[in-house]
């Protein structure tokens, strides 16, 4: 009797941590054991991936798994679905507890991301160094954002070349054509919106308010960043800046451009009629495209430029993304993926242009016939070729590791700015918020 | 330790009831303390495995981030500071932390009074007898507890939005003439924000004053009644003293959900417009994930919350409880 109770309080103690201690490390080894880790150089033909769109970015890699398949038969591709926001944890945190053996081999990253990544996590990732991928046939400034200390950590994707997109039927009701749009300065978009608003009762423009975007756009457009190459902050005597700044300010003063608080407000104004253009990542065509009664009522052409700004271009960028071979890759095995796929298979942004708009920004990929096709949801127009030439002529943009930093106080300033603030203080206070934030 | 067990065990069907009751020996004492100190070893032994489990799982990593906070770095390659305590005094000079701890203040102020009022004049009104579909008004006052926190925030987002519903009402109804911009400035996106806490919690804490309240017992409010006070009056005198120690036990724990308060920031008002709305929390993940990685200070960022509301906590004791 006396014995058998302490059995029973005896297993009473040890069963329940047993059984807790069994969960925890079976969890463990079942991670390193199936999909979630599949990493690791052991030769069996299988690269894991984390993207995060479906429709878009995992479209794509299903597409480059057929075209690499064909070359190497047993080949697979297992795609895990991550949104972004949890890319960035995961990584964060694997890199933080030194668990790199869970990462997969290759992952997508946005690219005002990579540079923050690669400086501060440097064993999250694998040089493409050795690999068979030419740089030079992507745009400069696209490659500068994976590239750290001149040496390079992604395959550039998707695309994000800014593009004015505008709709042509109300244009003509107020007695322009996409011409009068095309080559001309923020003053003169100003001027003719002004005109267009009063004559048609619509504004052309539409952001997020206190979002960074638009100001960010235009001064890359004038070759300027928030930060120079040696990744100080350039927020306070920034000319571009302050420019961009007082545009922006005029803009949505004069009623030409109207603020919204959310993304997916901002994606009704386009869908629904309320303004009659965007300046946005070429990427925003997916959802103008959705709104299916515009056919032929859109048209693309280039960015408005900075006025009286020292290297003011009409070519900008905003977004994009690129994919990085991770430390616990099959490395050999993803290079080689990605310098025949995403780095050198024309039949691949073939397939993917007409059917996810997914724009490549390997250069030799739009000299193909499916680039240069009229497209009738743009009124005939070759819209893929012509902005695959405006990315050539995108200025660099210094990113750093602090850029989200760098955004987030310039969105500040901007919001402080439009409630009265004075430009110069605010900027000076948003340079101090990113110099407070590297001084650690 | 064992002595509620013991007496709950020996006190036979009859006896006085009361509880705390100490029960006459019924043996010579070195044989009871033997008994007794068998039984509290069986406490001891129940204890045991969840003891340590939260000790491995809560109170290491809290000692491991009490020593992060004392390093500084870059992502993995950290070292202690010099001077150790250095996280600390940058928080000092750190003005969207005092910003974040400032707009935390205000939630804690305006909303935790607010929502204990509102859920015990509820909780109160649903206690009455005579109310029919009781269990209906229950149900639908609880519900939005049962909600996903960034679900209701989104919905929220959506009915605040300039063209949402609230704007459509307040204009169709001819209250104002041009939509109010509720998540663009600082005064109404704060306001927005307490309103979701005060519908996502108020149900939740009335529950608990539901259940304190069944254990009132309902003649001391009759007598009262009896004796010419009004409703108002036995409320407050009889019902709400005895009330005391659940009201005590939902201000700790508002208070303290407060002050780690991260969905509603970071999904209904995105923290703006520029960081007026955003609470400590939602900084912390800031600088730990969105920003160049900094986990020395968001450490000390943390602890700086613990400290705030572990002096709280005591602060609400001392007031509260003179249980004696």
């Amino acid at each position: 009797m006396r014995t058998s109770a302490r059995t029973i309080r005896v297993m009473a103690a040890v069963l329940p941590l047993g059984l807790a201690l069994a969960a925890c490390g079976g969890g463990g080894g079942d991670d390193t054991g199936s999909g979630e880790g599949g990493g690791g150089g052991d030769g069996d033909n299988t690269l894991t991936v984390w993207a995060w769109d479906p429709a878009f970015n995992i479209y794509a890699l299903e597409e480059a798994e057929k075209v690499y398949q064909k070359e190497n038969p047993d080949f697979t591709l297992e795609v895990q679905e991550v949104p972004w926001e949890d890319v960035q944890t995961r990584l964060t945190t694997l890199a933080q507890s030194q668990e790199t053996g869970e990462l997969p081999d290759i992952f997508l990253m946005q690219n005002n991301a990579f540079q923050k990544n690669v400086i501060n996590y440097p064993d999250l990732f694998s040089d493409l160094s050795g690999s068979d991928v030419d740089f030079s046939e992507f745009p400069e400034s696209v490659v500068a954002y994976s590239t750290v200390d001149d040496v390079n950590y992604g395959v550039p994707f998707d695309n994000g070349t800014a593009i004015t997109a505008l709709r042509t039927d109300v244009l003509e009701q107020a007695g322009y054509t996409v011409d009068d749009f095309t080559d001309i300065t923020w003053d003169e978009f100003i001027t003719l919106g002004e005109d267009v608003l009063a004559k048609t009762g619509q504004p052309l423009l539409s952001g997020q308010a206190g979002s960074s975007d638009m100001p960010v756009m235009m001064l890359q457009s004038a070759g300027a960043s928030l930060f120079d190459e040696e990744g100080n902050p350039t927020i306070v005597d920034n000319d571009a800046l302050l420019a961009a700044i007082d545009t922006y300010q005029r803009l949505v003063e004069s009623g030409v451009y109207i603020e919204v608080n959310t993304w997916d407000e901002f994606i009704n104004t386009l869908v629904n009629g309320t303004v009659a253009a965007t300046v946005q990542g070429v990427w925003i065509l997916g959802s103008i495209q959705s709104a299916e009664d515009q056919a032929g009522k859109w048209a693309v052409t280039n960015v408005p430029m900075l006025d009286g700004v020292e290297g003011a271009t009409h070519y900008t960028a905003n977004g994009g993304s690129s994919w990085a071979i991770s430390s616990n890759a099959d490395v050999e095995l993803a290079q080689d993926f990605l310098a025949k796929t995403f780095a050198g298979s024309a039949e691949l942004y073939d397939t993917i242009l007409p059917t996810a708009g997914a724009l490549a920004n390997w250069i030799p990929a739009s000299e193909s016939d499916v680039y240069g096709e009229p497209q009738e949801f743009f009124g005939g127009d070759a819209v893929y070729s012509k902005v695959v030439g405006f990315a050539e002529q995108v200025p660099s943009n210094n990113t750093g590791a602090y850029y989200y930093e760098g955004r987030d106080a310039v969105s500040v300033a901007i919001t402080n700015i439009m409630n009265g603030a004075d430009p110069e203080s605010a900027l000076a206070e948003a340079q101090s918020t990113v110099e407070f934030a590297m001084g650690s | 330790m064992a002595r509620p067990t013991a007496t709950a065990q020996r006190s036979v069907p009859g006896d006085a009831p009361v509880a705390g009751t100490v029960p006459a020996p019924l043996a010579p004492r070195p044989k009871i303390s033997r008994l007794e100190r068998r039984k509290s070893l069986t406490g001891w032994v129940f204890l045991l495995p969840a003891s340590l489990l939260i000790l491995w799982l809560s109170f290491w990593p809290m000692i491991q981030a009490a020593i992060l906070s004392l390093q500084t770095g870059r992502g993995t390659r950290l070292s202690f500071a010099e001077p150790l305590w250095s996280n600390y005094t940058r928080l000092l000079e750190d003005e969207t932390f005092k910003l974040t701890l400032q707009n935390t203040f205000l939630y804690l102020i305006i909303q935790v009074p607010l929502m204990l009022i509102m859920a015990l004049v509820l909780a109160n009104l649903l206690n009455n007898p005579n109310l029919r579909y009781k269990s209906l008004w229950r149900t639908a006052i609880f519900l939005p507890s049962a909600v996903g926190l960034v679900s209701y925030a989104l919905v929220f987002r959506t009915m605040f939005a300039n063209d949402g519903l609230v704007n459509d009402l307040l204009q169709g109804m001819g209250f104002i003439d041009s939509p109010v911009n509720w998540l663009g400035e600082t005064g109404t996106a704060r306001f927005v924000l307490v309103l979701g806490l005060l519908w996502r919690w108020t149900g939740y804490n009335m529950i608990f004053y539901l259940a304190a309240l069944q254990t009132i017992d309902r003649s001391t409010i009759e007598a009262a009644k009896i004796d010419g006070a009004s409703s108002a009056k036995a409320f407050w005198y009889v019902t709400v003293p005895q009330l005391k120690p659940m009201i005590l036990l939902t201000a700790i724990m508002s208070t303290n959900g407060t002050l780690q308060l991260f969905d509603e920031s970071y999904a209904l008002t995105a923290g703006g417009p520029a960081n007026t709305s955003m609470t400590i929390s939602h900084y912390l993940y800031m600088v730990s994930f969105r920003n160049s990685p900094n986990f020395g200070y968001a450490s000390a960022i943390s602890y700086v919350i613990l400290i705030i509301v572990a002096a709280l906590a005591v602060v609400q004791l001392k007031v509260g409880d003179k249980r004696d």
